[in-house]
C-alpha cells in the first residue's frame, strides 16, 4: 500500500493499461494529455473568447456595422439594457444549483415592478420604502413557491409554472392591463438612466448582486450544501443535511433577486408595464445554463452567468446593427439555450466516458 | 435419470470468470410438473446457474441442456433465444411489474398488445386474454385493476402469468423462480406458495431458487444444493430436514474460529438498544462496546440494512429505547445521529453516498463545512490542508484534492467516504457492505482503517453479506433472522460456516 504518485488524468487504478510498447504507450498519454489540457482550456474561457470575437467581429470585420459598433454608447446601451436580466439570472443560479427550477422569475420581476410603481404613485411613499417593498414582494413569491416545492412536494416546474402564470393574473387584475406611468420618483429614474465613471449606474447594482451571489455560492457553508444537495440528493440526506429547509431558502434568493430586478425595471423604464415580465424567464435561464458550460464547466456560475448575458447581449445588437430584425432575438436565445444544454450533456458524458 | 422423464436436464454445466470458477461441473434434471428447489449459501453459484440457463451468460464448452427431451444444445452455444424457444420463463426476484398499470396491461407489456389494422390496440381482445389468465393462474384481479391496488402475492402471480401466458395448458413450461419471496410479507408467502403448488399440480414444471429453507421443503418435491459452484446433491424433499439442507449447504467443514483473540470484554456501552422496531426490524436488543467491531450478519433482506438505518436516525423508530452513551436519543433524522457522534456508510456508494460531480475535497468535508466558516468566509487554505492530510491518513490516492470524485476507482471513492466519517473521529460508526465493489488492495486498506479506528475508541457495526469478511474482522457477529437478532458469536469463535448456518435455519439454535 505504497501511496505512490500517479500522473494527473489517471486516477482509477482499476483502469489498469497494458502497454505493451513503453514508448507509445508513452506518447500517446503525452498527447493526449495535452490534447485534454487544450480542451479544458477552452472549455473554461469558450465564452471570454466568444464575446471578444463578436466584438471584434462587429467593431472591425464587419464593413457595415464597423462605424457604429465600437462607440462608447453603444457597449453603454448594451450594458444598461441587461442589467434587469443579469439580476434575474444570478438569482436563477441558486436553485439551478441544487437541483431546481425557478421559472416564475420573470413574472415576479413583473409583479415587483408593477406594485413598486403603484407605491410610489397612490401613496408616494419615500424611496427606499418602495424599493424594500419590490424586493420584499418578491422574496414574498419565492417563499411561497419555496414552501409549495417542500411542503407539499409539487416539482419546482410545475409549481414555479403555477405561480408565473397566477403572478400574471393578479397583475392584470390590479392594472387592468395598464402600465402605471404617473408618480415614479425622479431619483430612481434618473438612476437608472445615469451614468457614473461612464458606467450605466444600475450596472453597480449588478455588481454587488454578482458579488453577494457568488459569496453565497462559494464562501458559505450554505452553498456548499446546495451543491451537495444539486449533486446528490440521498447523499446529502445522509450527511445530515436538512434538504427541505435548503431548497426552500434557495427559492427565497431567487425571488428576492426577482423582486430586485423589478425595481429595476422601473427604474430603467420609467414604468410599471404589467407586460413585460414574463419574457425575462427564458433568457435569464438561457444565460444561466450557457454560463455553466464555461468559467467552471458543469457547474452553474457568477462569472459564466455574466459573460453569457452579455455575449447574448453583444450578438444581437450587432445581428440588429446588420440590418437583422427582431426576430433575431428569440432565435438567438432559443438556439443558444438548446445548443448551451446540448454541449453541456456532450462534455459532462466525455468527462464521465473518459474516466470509466 | 434414464428412466424417467425429464423437463429440463443440465449436465456438466460449468462457469469459468477470470479468477473463479463460479460452476464446475453441475448436473441437473427436473421431472416434469414437478417444484425443484436451487439452494445455497451466497455465492454458491445459484444466480451464475439460472443466468446460463437464460443464456445471459455463456457456459464454459462442455455442457449440455436438455429440454424435455427434445431440445439438446450445447451449453457454451444456449442463447436467450433458444432458452425462450424451449419454453423457459423466467420470474425474477424484481418481476419487472407495473404498479400504475392494470392487470391487463402488465400482461400485454412485453408479449405485445393486440392491436387493429390502424395499430390501435384491440381492448376487447386483451381483457379475454387476461380474463382467460386470470382464471387458468387463479389470480385475484380483475383485467381492469391497477396492479397497486393487489396482493403482494397477486402481484408476483401477475408477473408469473405474463411469463407463461403462451403456454398452452402449462405444456412443456418450465418456470424459473428467482427468490420471489424476498420482499413478500408473511401471509403473501403462503400465498404465493399455495399458488405455486397448483400450478405444478396443472403439470408445470418449476426451478424454484431461495435461500429460505422452511419454505422450500414445505414447497418443493426435490431440493438440489449448491456449495462453492458444486452440486452436493440432490435429495427428496420429504426425506430430509432442515438441519440436514443447511449442513449440505455449509459443508462438513465446521472447525472451531481461526480469528486471533479479539475479545473486548468490559469497555464502556457506547450504544445500547432495548426493544427497538423499525420498518422490518423486530425488537432488537443489543450492546455495543468502546472500541468493539459488531458484525450483522444474516441473509439478503433479514433486516441488517434497516437496523443501521434505525440507528441512524435516517429509517424512524417505531418504538424501542435508544442510549448513546447512557443517554436516551429518539433521532428525528441522521443529523441528530451525528450530533451524537454517530457515523454511516451506506452500501451503495454510489446512490447514497458519493457526491460524484463534486471534488474530494467537497466530498470530504461534505455534512462539516461548517467548521471552516470563520469570520463570514469559508477557509478554503485549512479546508485544503485537512482534506489533503486525510487523504494521506485514509490512504486515499487521487491526483489532487480537487479532482471529481467520480474519477476515483471504486475503492478510492470507498475511503473517500470513510474518511469523510473517520475524520470526524466517530464514536460510533456504522458501516454497511463496506467493502462491496472494492478491489483486493483497497480492501486490506479498509480492514486497516476499521481496526485502527477501533483501537483509537470508536465502536463499529458491519453489515456484510461476506461472512468471512465478518470472521476475520468483528469481535462479535450477530446474526439477524426476518428483522430479529437470533443469535450471537463471539471471537475466537465466530465462524463463516456456523454463520452460514444460523442465518439459514428458521428455528432458534441454542
Amino acid at each position: 500500500m505504497s501511496v505512490d504518485q500517479k500522473p494527473v488524468g489517471a486516477a482509477g487504478e482499476d483502469r489498469t493499461q497494458a502497454a505493451p510498447e513503453q514508448e507509445g504507450a508513452d506518447r500517446s498519454f503525452g498527447s493526449r494529455l495535452g490534447a485534454s489540457a487544450a480542451v479544458q482550456w477552452l472549455e473554461r474561457y469558450s465564452l471570454l473568447v466568444l464575446l471578444i470575437v463578436i466584438v471584434a467581429f462587429f467593431g472591425f470585420i464587419w464593413m457595415q456595422t464597423a462605424s457604429t459598433f465600437m462607440q462608447l454608447a453603444n457597449f453603454q446601451n448594451i450594458v444598461r439594457s441587461q442589467t434587469v436580466l443579469a439580476v434575474l439570472a444570478l438569482g436563477a443560479i441558486v436553485p439551478l444549483v441544487c437541483g431546481q427550477f425557478d421559472l416564475s422569475i420573470g413574472n415576479v420581476a413583473g409583479m415587483a415592478s408593477v406594485f413598486t410603481a403603484a407605491v410610489f404613485a397612490r401613496w408616494h411613499v419615500p424611496l427606499p420604502v418602495g424599493i424594500a417593498i419590490g424586493i420584499a414582494l418578491g422574496t414574498l413569491a419565492g417563499a411561497v413557491n419555496g414552501a409549495v416545492v417542500t411542503r407539499l412536494g409539487v416539482s419546482s416546474f410545475i409549481a414555479t409554472l403555477g405561480s408565473a402564470a397566477v403572478i400574471t393574473g393578479i397583475v392584470n387584475w390590479y392594472t387592468q392591463g395598464l402600465s402605471i406611468i404617473q408618480g415614479i420618483p425622479a431619483q430612481l429614474t434618473v438612476f437608472g438612466g445615469g451614468n457614473w465613471f461612464g458606467i450605466p449606474s444600475p450596472f453597480y447594482v449588478v455588481a454587488v448582486a454578482a458579488l453577494l451571489v457568488y459569496y453565497l455560492l462559494e464562501h458559505t457553508p450554505y452553498g456548499r450544501n446546495l451543491h451537495a444537495v444539486g449533486s446528490n440528493v440521498e447523499s446529502a440526506r445522509l450527511v445530515g443535511l436538512g434538504i427541505p429547509r435548503i431548497v426552500f431558502l434557495s427559492f427565497v434568493v431567487s425571488g428576492a433577486a426577482a423582486g430586485l430586478g423589478g425595481v429595476l425595471l422601473v427604474a430603467d423604464s420609467g414604468a410599471g408595464n404589467p407586460s413585460v415580465g414574463s419574457s425575462f424567464t427564458l433568457t435569464a435561464l438561457t444565460a444561466a445554463f450557457l454560463g455553466a458550460t464555461s468559467v467552471k464547466p458543469g457547474r452553474f456560475n457568477v462569472v459564466g452567468t455574466l459573460l453569457a448575458i452579455f455575449f447574448l447581449a453583444t450578438a444581437i445588437t450587432g445581428l440588429t446593427f446588420a440590418g437583422v430584425q427582431d426576430y433575431i432575438n428569440d432565435l438567438f436565445t432559443g438556439f443558444a439555450l438548446v445548443l448551451a444544454v446540448g454541449i453541456s450533456v456532450l462534455l459532462s458524458r466525455r468527462r464521465l466516458g473518459g474516466s470509466r | 435419470m434414464a428412466d424417467e422423464a425429464v423437463a429440463l436436464g443440465l449436465s456438466g454445466l460449468s462457469k469459468t470468470f477470470p479468477g473463479t470458477r463460479a460452476l464446475a461441473g453441475v448436473d441437473l434434471d427436473l421431472r416434469p410438473g414437478e417444484i425443484h428447489a436451487l439452494v445455497g449459501g451466497n455465492g454458491s453459484g445459484k444466480s451464475t446457474l439460472i443466468k446460463i440457463l437464460a443464456g445471459v451468460y455463456q457456459a464454459d464448452p462442455g455442457g449440455v441442456i436438455e429440454v424435455a427431451g427434445r431440445v439438446a444444445a450445447a451449453a457454451d452455444q444456449w442463447s436467450p433465444r433458444d432458452a425462450f424457444a424451449a419454453g423457459l420463463r423466467f420470474v425474477h426476484q424484481n418481476p419487472g411489474i407495473f404498479l400504475d398499470l392494470t392487470v391487463a396491461e402488465n400482461i400485454a407489456v412485453g408479449a405485445g398488445f393486440p392491436t387493429g389494422p390502424a395499430g390501435s390496440i384491440r381492448w376487447r381482445e386483451l381483457r379475454a386474454r387476461t380474463d382467460a389468465l386470470i382464471e387458468r393462474y387463479h389470480l385475484r384481479a380483475a383485467p381492469d385493476q391497477p396492479l397497486r391496488l393487489l396482493r403482494p402475492a397477486d402481484r408476483t402471480m401477475v408477473a408469473i402469468a405474463r411469463a407463461l401466458q403462451d403456454r398452452e395448458r402449462n405444456q412443456h413450461g418450465i418456470l424459473v423462480l428467482d427468490e420471489p419471496t424476498t420482499s413478500l410479507p408473511a401471509a403473501d408467502v403462503d400465498l404465493l406458495l399455495d399458488a405455486l403448488r397448483r400450478y405444478a399440480a396443472g403439470g408445470l414444471t418449476i426451478l424454484y431458487v431461495s435461500h429460505r429453507i422452511d419454505e422450500v421443503l414445505s414447497l418443493a418435491d426435490r431440493v438440489s444444493v449448491l456449495r462453492d459452484g458444486s452440486l452436493v446433491g440432490t435429495v427428496a424433499a420429504a426425506d430430509t430436514t432442515e438441519a440436514g439442507v443447511v449442513a449440505m449447504i455449509v459443508g462438513r467443514r465446521l472447525e472451531a474460529g481461526r480469528g486471533r483473540d479479539r475479545a473486548v470484554g468490559a469497555g464502556r456501552a457506547v450504544l445500547e438498544a432495548r426493544g427497538l422496531s423499525g420498518g422490518p426490524v423486530r425488537g432488537v436488543d443489543l450492546t455495543l462496546r468502546e472500541g468493539e467491531v459488531l458484525g450483522l450478519a444474516g441473509l439478503l433482506g433479514a433486516g441488517q440494512s434497516e437496523l443501521l438505518r434505525v440507528l441512524f436516525g435516517a429509517l424512524p423508530a417505531a418504538s424501542g429505547e435508544l442510549l448513546v452513551e447512557g443517554i436516551a436519543r429518539r433521532f428525528a433524522g441522521p443529523a441528530d445521529a451525528m450530533a451524537a457522534g454517530i457515523g454511516y456508510v451506506p452500501s451503495e456508494r454510489g446512490v447514497e453516498a458519493l457526491f460524484p460531480s463534486m471534488t474530494v475535497r467537497e466530498n470530504v468535508s461534505a455534512g462539516s463545512v461548517a467548521r471552516y466558516f470563520r469570520g463570514l468566509r469559508l477557509r478554503h487554505d485549512e479546508e485544503s490542508r485537512d482534506v489533503v492530510a486525510a487523504m494521506r491518513e485514509f490512504l486515499i490516492r487521487a491526483p489532487s484534492d480537487v479532482a471529481p470524485a467520480f474519477t476515483l476507482s471504486g475503492g478510492n471513492q470507498q475511503k473517500l467516504v470513510l474518511a469523510r466519517w473517520l475524520r470526524r473521529r466517530p464514536r460510533i460508526l456504522l458501516l454497511d457492505e463496506p467493502t462491496q465493489g472494492v478491489d483486493v488492495g483497497s480492501r486490506q486498506e479498509i480492514y486497516t482503517l476499521l481496526h485502527r479506528a477501533a483501537e483509537s475508541g470508536t465502536a463499529a457495526i458491519v453489515v456484510s453479506s461476506d461472512f468471512g469478511e465478518l470472521e476475520r474482522l468483528c469481535h462479535r457477529v450477530a446474526v439477524m433472522r426476518r428483522g430479529r437478532l437470533v443469535a450471537e458469536l463471539r471471537a475466537p469463535d465466530i465462524d463463516e460456516h456456523r454463520l452460514t448456518e444460523i442465518a439459514h435455519l428458521s428455528e432458534e439454535v441454542a
